[in-house]
């Protein structure tokens, strides 16, 4: 039950940044019928939900609510890589990096290495 | 004498092990026996502060009387307060205890908190990216070349669109092969207790150094794994790939030593160990480990020996 609203909240998610203009619960509810059996209270929970962990605003119009997303798409990505990346306060008990940041001068020490091989294994 | 010693040895160990350690050139031919020794160096420490505290609280008569003895004085000490000398014995099971609750209560600080950023980050994972069958991985739509691991029950690994555009197939499977070595070996354990440890008793040498030591080495480790499937020239390939081509601003941090290290490793054609290198660091892992245990049992079992030869004696 709960994975399948979590599920829910990713496909609204979807559908709100994909629209990139706000929208309401019935907007969204008519956009999902077209491919799923769906209640008006599940998307209505479920959005409200998402305003409730910040990733929706909403203001009245009328009697029903206006949502939109609080940032776009990319840059909740943006946000959430770059929390991956800050390894500062608790390391690497959170996430195992593949590599660290790299200076100009480093990089260019990186590639002189790989130039004693021929091309044909690098990508 | 034995208390003296057991509380001498982690404070000269805890200056020089970290120097010795870390001179150790061979530890990028055989990370898994260096990333052993680091973690027996620290548990020799800690354990040989526990022991001397141990030593102090209970006359070594008392060890070699037996188990049975051991808890009938404990027992008389209990109820009496007598049968030790009750300051020292104060003093040991105070820093013993202190020392167990410190770390414990480190480690579990560590560990919740890293459950619970994972949690989230793996609550927002869902609703980014997409789960592609054929890599094994969740893919996110982003321009940086991002590979990495989500440790957990619910683990997984991650890769951005930018790394799966730069990275041809064979490397970005090299690539996802590194970071489910990670997985498979628990590597963000090793990184916690490490870093457990380094938080709890700050600015001491050989946990400031095992930390920075061990989040390298399970590096290292994570590219052997990987290079046992996968052609080791790829995965420095890969490992260059991922490291350029950046936008300035992304560059957080610094210290791009290992990866330098990391891809000449790669390079090089493996050189493990030779058997009496690996014998003589097994050795050294057993000597950090048991040394301060034999030191701390020698007079109880000098005691046991000398009460019960006593009695064979005297039959």
């Amino acid at each position: 039950m709960m994975r399948g609203l979590g599920e829910l909240e990713s496909v609204i998610m979807d559908r709100m940044w994909s629209y990139r203009r706000p929208a309401s619960v019935r907007d969204v509810l008519e956009d999902l019928r077209r491919e799923r059996q769906i209640a008006y209270t599940t998307v209505m929970t479920v959005m409200d939900k998402l305003h409730t962990k910040g990733l929706l605003t909403r203001e009245l119009a009328g009697k029903a609510y206006i949502y939109r997303t609080v940032s776009t798409k990319e840059a909740y990505t943006a946000d959430l890589m770059r929390e991956s990346l800050a390894r500062s306060g608790n390391q690497a008990a959170t996430l195992v990096h593949f590599l660290e940041r790299l200076t100009p001068e480093e990089a260019g020490a990186l590639e002189a290495a790989l130039q004693v091989f021929p091309p044909r294994g690098r990508g | 004498m034995t208390a003296v010693a057991l509380t001498l040895y982690p404070l000269l160990a805890a200056f020089i092990l970290p120097r010795v350690l870390g001179r150790a050139g061979w530890a990028d031919r055989a990370p898994r026996l260096a990333i052993t020794l680091w973690q027996a160096a620290c548990a020799s420490v800690v354990g040989s502060v526990l022991l001397a505290a141990f030593v102090l609280a209970v006359p070594p008569a008392v060890v070699g009387h037996g188990l049975a003895a051991f808890f009938a004085a404990c027992t008389a000490w209990l109820t009496h307060g007598t049968g030790m000398t009750v300051a020292t014995t104060g003093i040991a099971v105070t820093v013993a205890g202190a020392v167990v609750t410190r770390i414990a209560y480190r480690t579990a600080a560590v560990l919740v908190r890293a459950r619970t950023e994972r949690r989230r980050h793996a609550e927002v994972l869902a609703r980014l990216g997409r789960h592609d069958e054929r890599l094994g991985a969740i893919v996110v739509d982003y321009d940086e070349r991002l590979a990495y691991c989500l440790p957990g029950r619910r683990a997984s690994t991650v890769i951005t669109t930018g790394a799966l555009r730069s990275l041809s197939p064979e490397q970005v499977a090299a690539v996802l092969a590194h970071e489910r070595a990670h997985l498979r070996g628990r590597h963000h354990l090793v990184v916690a207790g490490a870093e457990a440890l380094a938080t709890a008793f700050p600015r001491v040498p050989l946990f400031e150094r095992a930390r920075a030591e061990l989040a390298g080495l399970v590096e290292l480790l994570a590219d052997d794994m990987a290079a046992r499937r996968h052609p080791r020239v790829l995965i420095a390939t890969a490992l260059v790939g991922l490291a350029t081509g950046r936008t300035p601003a992304s560059a957080l941090g610094a210290g791009g030593d290992t990866a330098l290290a990391r891809v000449r490793r790669m390079l090089r054609p493996e050189t493990p160990l030779g058997r009496g290198q690996r014998l003589a660091g097994a050795l050294t892992v057993g000597l950090l480990l048991g040394g301060p245990a034999v030191v701390a049992l020698l007079p109880g079992l000098g005691s046991f020996l000398a009460h019960h030869c006593h009695e064979l004696l005297a039959r």
